[in-house]
This record gives C-alpha cells, sequence and structure tokens, in this order.
C-alpha cells in the first residue's frame, strides 16, 4: 500500500522534471562530461548517442575497434561504453591497450553474452562495469553516472550524511533528523549504497548486484519490497519522504 | 561380486576368454593328432618287430622241428642280447620247454593272436609288476610258443607325450588368456579414449576432440567419424546460437528504442491523462524484454560450463535468497519459514544456483494463497545436498509435472497470473548442466520441488560455523519497539 502511494507521488514529480539526474556531471567537473561510445551496431549506436546527449553529454562515437581504440588513446574522456564484439580489435582488446597506456577512464562493457565468466573477462581486461543486453537505456545511464561518480569520488567514507540522514558505518548506526534508525543488515547495506549514489539514479539490477552480490533475474520485483520496507523506517516517520521511485528505472535518494 | 560383474561385463575379458577357448580347441585338435600318429607308429614298430622275430622262429621250426626252435630260443635269449624280449615254448600239456617265462599267462584267450599279461622280472626287480604284450603261434604237434616284449617303456613314453602334451596346453591356455587381455586392452583402451573424450563433449566442452591414433584402423575411423560429426554438431550449434543471438538482438534493439522513445515520452508528457496507456506499454516492452532475456538465459544454462563451477556454501545461497524473498512472501500474507543444514557444500555456478532457487521460492510465493505457507530448507537427502521447497498451492496435477517444465508451458489455472512461463523451465536448465535431480512431489495439498545435488563436497579449507540458522521474517522491528 505504502509502495502506491510513494510511486503515486512520483509520477507527479517525475512529470515535472527530467528523471536524469544532472549531479554527477555538474559536480565532478566544471565542464561538460565526455563520453565515447565504441558501438558498431548503427542503430543502437544512434539512440545511445542521442540519449547520452539528451541527458546533457559530450559524447563521441566510433564504429569500429580501430577508430574506437585510436580515439580513446587520444582524446580525454570521463567515461567509455565499449561493446564487447565489434570488427577489428574487439572491446576486450581496446579496454587491454588503453589500460596499459595507464588511462584510468572508467569503462562500461555492453555485451549481448551476459553470462558470469564473460563477465569476469571484462572485468578483468579492466572495465569498471558489465551491462548485457538487453538493457534499457535508463539502466545505461545509471551505470555510467555511478561510473563518473566513482571517478571522482573521494576514497571509502565511514560516516555519510544526505540531506538530514546520517549513516555511521564504523558504529552501524543511522539517524535521521536526530533520531536513530533501526535496521536489519540488508537494509543498513541498501541504504549504505543509495547514500554513496546519492542524488542518482539506482536501477533494481544495480541494487541486486551490488547489495545482495548476485547476478541474475529476480522473476518478481523483490526489491520493490525491501525498498519498501527500508521506506517504513527510513520515510514514514518523518515528515519528508527521501527515497524516490523512478518510473521505468529504479530509486534516488534525494540530495 | 561388483569385480566380478565387472570383468565378465567387460570386452576385454570376453574377447580374451574367446579368444583362448578358440585357440585352445585348435591346439587340442593338433595336440591329439600328434599324439596318435606317435603313439601309433611306436605300437607299429613294436608289432612289426615281434612278427618279424615270429617269422624267424617258425622258419627254424619248419628246418629242424621242435629242436631247432628250442636251440633258436635259446640262441635268442642270450643275455648279451636285446632285454626286455620274452619267450615261452610249451608243450601240448603246458609244461614249459624253453624261454624266460616260468608258466604260460593265465586269462590268455587262445584265440587271440596279441595277448597283455603281467610279468615279474625275478632276476632285476621283484616287486615292479610290467606289463608284456606277446603274440601267440601254435605248431602242428600241439606246442605253443609266446613272442613278446615289456611294454612299460612304451607306456612309460605314451605316458610322457602325454603328459607334456597336456602342459603345452594348459601353457596355451595361460598365454591365450594373457594375450587376450593385452590385445583386448590395447583396443579397449583406445575405445574407453573415445567414451571418456563424449561424455567431456557431454558435460558442455564441445571444443573437445577424439585423439586419432592411427587413422587407417577400424579405431582410428570410428574416432575420425565421430570428430567429423562433432564438427557438424558445433557448427550448427553455433549457427544455431548466432541465429538466436542474431534473432534476440534484431528483435531487442528495436525493442530497447520503443521502450526508451516511451520512457521520453513520458517525461515530456503534458497530458497527464495518457502517463497510464505509457506506463503500460513500457510494462509491455518490459515484460517482452524479460522473455527475450529468461529465453537466452535458459539456453545458456543448459549449455552448462562446468569450468565455471565452484565449491558452494548451499545454506549460505539458501540464505540469501531466502532473505529476498522471505518479505514478498508476508506482504502477500503467507508464512515463510527457511531452514538451512549447515556445511553443505556442493560443486556448481553459484548465480545459476541461486536463481533456480528464486525461481522455484517465487513460485511457490505466486501460488500459495493468502494464509497459506511456504517453506524452504535444505538438507541431506541419501548423503546428496538438496534443497526443498513447498508450498500449499493449488499443486501441480501428475500428467502435467513433466510439461510445466517445458518452456512457455503454463496451466490454465495460472494463465491469468503474472509470469512468463519460463521461470520452471530455467530451472529445468538449470539442473540439467548442473546434474540435479529435480523433482515434483505432491505436499497435500500443494507442490513440493526438490533439487538435489549429485554429490556433496566438503568445504574448502575455511571451517565454516555450526549453527542452524533459522530465518522467520517479521514485518515489524523489534529492536525498533
Amino acid at each position: 500500500m505504502l509502495l502506491q502511494q510513494v510511486s503515486g507521488s512520483d509520477v507527479a514529480s517525475s512529470g515535472l522534471k527530467p528523471v536524469v539526474a544532472l549531479d554527477p556531471r555538474q559536480k565532478v567537473a566544471g565542464s561538460v562530461m565526455r563520453i565515447l561510445v565504441i558501438e558498431d551496431d548503427r542503430e543502437a549506436a544512434e539512440y545511445l548517442l542521442k540519449g547520452l546527449r539528451e541527458s546533457g553529454y559530450t559524447v563521441d562515437h566510433a564504429a569500429n575497434g580501430k577508430d574506437g581504440l585510436f580515439l580513446a588513446l587520444s582524446e580525454p574522456y570521463d567515461a567509455m561504453v565499449v561493446d564487447r564484439m565489434l570488427p577489428g580489435p574487439d572491446g576486450l582488446s581496446i579496454v587491454e591497450s588503453v589500460r596499459k597506456s595507464n588511462i584510468t577512464t572508467p569503462v562500461l562493457f555492453l555485451s549481448a553474452l551476459g553470462e558470469v565468466e564473460d563477465r569476469v573477462a571484462g572485468l578483468k581486461a579492466g572495465g569498471d562495469d558489465y551491462l548485457a543486453k538487453p538493457y534499457s537505456f535508463s539502466e545505461l545511464l545509471a551505470r555510467v553516472e555511478a561510473l563518473l561518480r566513482r571517478a571522482g569520488a573521494q576514497p571509502e567514507n565511514t560516516f555519510l550524511k544526505v540531506g538530514d540522514l546520517e549513516m555511521d558505518l564504523l558504529a552501524r548506526k543511522v539517524i535521521r533528523q536526530g533520531k536513530r534508525v533501526y535496521l536489519h543488515p540488508r537494509e543498513f547495506r541498501l541504504l549504505e549504497y543509495l547514500m554513496r549514489h546519492a542524488g542518482q539514479v539506482v536501477t533494481r539490477t544495480m541494487l541486486l548486484e551490488n547489495v545482495w552480490e548476485y547476478h541474475f533475474d529476480p522473476q518478481t520485483n523483490v526489491i520493490d519490497v525491501h525498498i519498501s520496507r527500508l521506506r517504513q523506517k527510513i520515510d514514514k516517520p518523518f515528515d519528508k519522504p527521501i527515497l524516490e521511485t523512478v518510473r521505468g528505472a529504479g530509486y534516488k535518494l534525494e540530495v | 561380486m561388483g569385480w566380478f560383474k565387472r570383468l565378465y561385463h567387460s570386452i576385454t575379458f570376453r574377447l580374451a576368454l574367446l579368444y583362448t577357448l578358440m585357440f585352445a580347441v585348435s591346439v587340442s585338435g593338433l595336440f591329439y593328432f600328434v599324439f596318435w600318429t606317435t603313439s601309433g607308429f611306436a605300437q607299429r614298430q613294436f608289432e612289426a618287430a615281434v612278427q618279424a622275430e615270429v617269422a624267424g622262429l617258425q622258419e627254424s621250426y619248419q628246418r629242424s622241428g621242435t629242436g631247432g626252435l628250442v636251440m633258436a630260443i635259446n640262441r635268442r635269449l642270450d643275455p648279451s642280447r636285446r632285454e626286455g624280449t620274452i619267450y615261452l615254448l610249451v608243450d601240448p600239456v603246458g609244461t614249459p620247454i624253453a624261454g624266460n617265462l616260468r608258466s604260460w599267462p593265465r586269462n590268455v584267450a587262445v584265440d587271440d593272436l596279441w595277448v597283455n599279461f603281467n610279468i615279474r622280472d625275478l632276476e632285476r626287480a621283484p616287486k615292479d609288476l610290467a606289463e608284456a604284450r606277446a603274440l601267440q603261434f601254435f605248431t602242428p604237434e600241439g606246442f605253443k610258443l609266446l613272442v613278446g616284449r615289456d611294454i612299460r617303456e612304451q607306456q612309460q613314453f605314451r605316458q610322457q607325450l602325454l603328459q607334456s602334451l597336456n602342459i603345452g596346453l594348459a601353457m596355451t591356455v595361460l598365454l591365450g588368456l594373457l594375450g587376450g587381455f593385452v590385445f583386448g586392452r590395447t583396443i579397449m583402451r583406445r575405445v574407453e579414449a573415445i567414451t571418456t573424450t563424449c561424455r567431456t563433449i557431454m558435460s558442455g566442452d564441445l571444443s573437445k576432440r577424439v585423439t586419432v591414433v592411427n587413422a587407417q584402423d577400424e579405431l582410428g575411423r570410428l574416432a575420425q567419424s565421430i570428430n567429423a560429426m562433432l564438427d557438424q554438431i558445433e557448427r550448427l550449434m553455433r549457427g544455431m546460437q548466432q541465429v538466436s543471438d542474431n534473432v534476440a538482438h534484431d528483435l531487442r534493439t528495436p525493442l530497447n528504442r520503443l521502450r526508451s522513445r516511451l520512457e521520453d515520452a513520458l517525461r515530456k508528457l503534458d497530458n497527464p491523462s495518457h502517463v497510464d496507456a505509457i506506463e503500460g506499454a513500457i510494462g509491455d516492452a518490459d515484460k517482452l524484454l524479460a522473455t527475450f532475456s529468461a529465453l537466452l538465459r535458459i539456453a545458456r544454462a543448459e549449455a552448462g560450463l562446468q569450468r565455471n563451477f565452484a565449491e558452494l556454501d548451499l545454506s549460505a545461497i539458501g540464505e540469501d535468497v531466502a532473505e529476498m524473498y522471505g518479505p514478498l512472501a508476508e506482504e502477500k500474507g503467507l508464512s515463510f519459514t527457511a531452514r538451512f543444514e549447515p556445511g553443505l557444500w556442493a560443486k556448481g555456478d553459484r548465480n545459476l544456483i541461486a536463481q533456480a532457487l528464486a525461481n522455484v521460492i517465487d513460485n511457490a510465493i505466486k501460488y500459495s494463497p493468502e494464509g497459506g505457507a511456504v517453506a524452504v530448507v535444505s538438507v541431506l537427502i541419501k548423503g546428496k545436498p538438496a534443497f526443498v521447497v513447498s508450498d500449499t498451492g493449488p499443486g501441480v496435477p501428475d500428467e502435467f509435472k513433466g510439461k510445466v517444465l517445458e518452456r512457455l508451458f503454463r496451466l490454465e489455472q495460472s494463465r491469468t497470473s503474472p509470469g512468463s512461463g519460463l521461470g520452471l523451465s530455467l530451472v529445468q536448465a538449470v539442473a540439467r548442466s548442473h546434474h540435479l535431480d529435480l523433482k515434483l512431489e505432491d505436499n497435500h495439498p500443494g507442490l513440493r520441488v526438490t533439487l538435489t545435488f549429485p554429490q556433496s563436497v566438503p568445504a574448502p579449507a575455511k571451517i565454516q560455523d555450526s549453527i542452524i540458522v533459522e530465518t522467520a521474517l517479521d514485518a515489524g522491528n523489534a529492536k525498533a519497539a
């Protein structure tokens, strides 16, 4: 029931302003963020470029491995989105070469091969995240933004603060508006992840992968149930809800 | 007895046995022939010699009568001559006249020309009974003459011959068995190598090939045929995967675009009355995308790559998944119990096992009516670790128990509830690649699903907590109260 109400208010808010959080691109650097997309499929690339540009990024595109590698080595980017299967050098070898040249730009792999071994191979080659096709654009955007945030992030804090919400990771304590909030261990980790990505859209898959550490399809939206329980504790007792549902994408902790 | 049965059923053993049997039969035939000709030859030679002697004595008799015969016998009894010869001449009454036998042997038929009897050499070996064979001869006056030989030597020769032939036969059988084994093993080892390779391939590594030892022989040709067949299968499979990947890609790309356009439209929408319609369309697109993903996942899970398998702590996975689904069950007003026996380890892919368990639990929650109960446990069943998930839903009628595992099959009664009809197919695919035993049973009422692992493995070096974890998730928060 509660889930329903909160979602309802979100629809109204998402109708008024863009779903995409603009924070990372403004926060991390003064100028506009540059993203390199290496994708051979023309149509897929087109809609990726359009989406990223509409979200406020400057995007370069390479349609094959050779051009992609050249751009990746010669231009400074804030993030790269690399398809694994490409004509010319494939995604894996591009990222390996890039890493050998001491370029630490975060890389998001895209691939039709979504299985664990492919994921592991991608991460081993120097990728930072791995997104299996089919993906929704909001999923991709959320992950790109998480990567951009990570690139400019501070070393792991043991104390997090988002608005009037505070989390002490050493004492395992959560306080909102000066009142202690008691959470189950999993709810604590869920909130920690949301707080570390405050202001950003976090998808259900990202939560499953980072909070539960599983890569699978949970059929029903089990994540929603956990979020709703978390809301009961961090939002319901207080006047202003801060955990927002982003329709068709995921969740966002308001800054 | 197990090893004997195994031995008996091995082709090596049976080949060796057959080979030895055939060899033994032909060798004994050959030996019998040798024995028959050799001993027959010796007998004929002996008889010819005795007959010649009788002929000589007959001549002396015809020339100079009985007296000449006696003289001839005495001459031949000269000890400097051949040993072992027997002579006896008796008168019509039976009184010995000449010769070296004491008396006419008893039990000798008159009408037989050749007779056999026992003799004893009183001078040299009075205790040994020897056998003799002799020829009878009658003179017109009624005198009887016996000319023979001690045949002990001959019999000894025959016995020795028989003995050595028997030893020869025994050695042939032994060597034959040995040879058969060696011969059979060399062949069977090559066949076994082919079998091993085939097993590896069946467990998911299609890149393996049978080693061709000798391309010219039958086994070599068999290996080549198998390899050619594997090449073709691999080609076909790769083709099929290519097609399905392409189809999935070609259909998913426009689907993705459709979805993001809808998302875009939703963002820019001025008229809130269209929101529901567009959100519904996004939901439909998501369902289609989820079905595609599930189909691809099933295909990948079925291909099962065992090289990704690791030792898994089943209770840890069980707890994670139960913890994930517990709140969902409670939201539906179900009682949810999870109980995991600690220390159960098995080999597998962590994500696929979690996915399979999650799908089964998800189904149990989905189909249990309000107020029902869902239980998830991990136990050892006959030494094998297993997950058991039971619910109090409508269950699955026996005739559909196999059917519900098929792709996209749904029971009539569940058509209206959400779901793709792929949940259990994915469980089945995971079960296949992990060699799990997937059983659907009646829970009276409801369904009980058992996923049994083929074997348990010891926990890796780190010792696990031995506390039985009971997860009874409650909606309230005791600490907060």
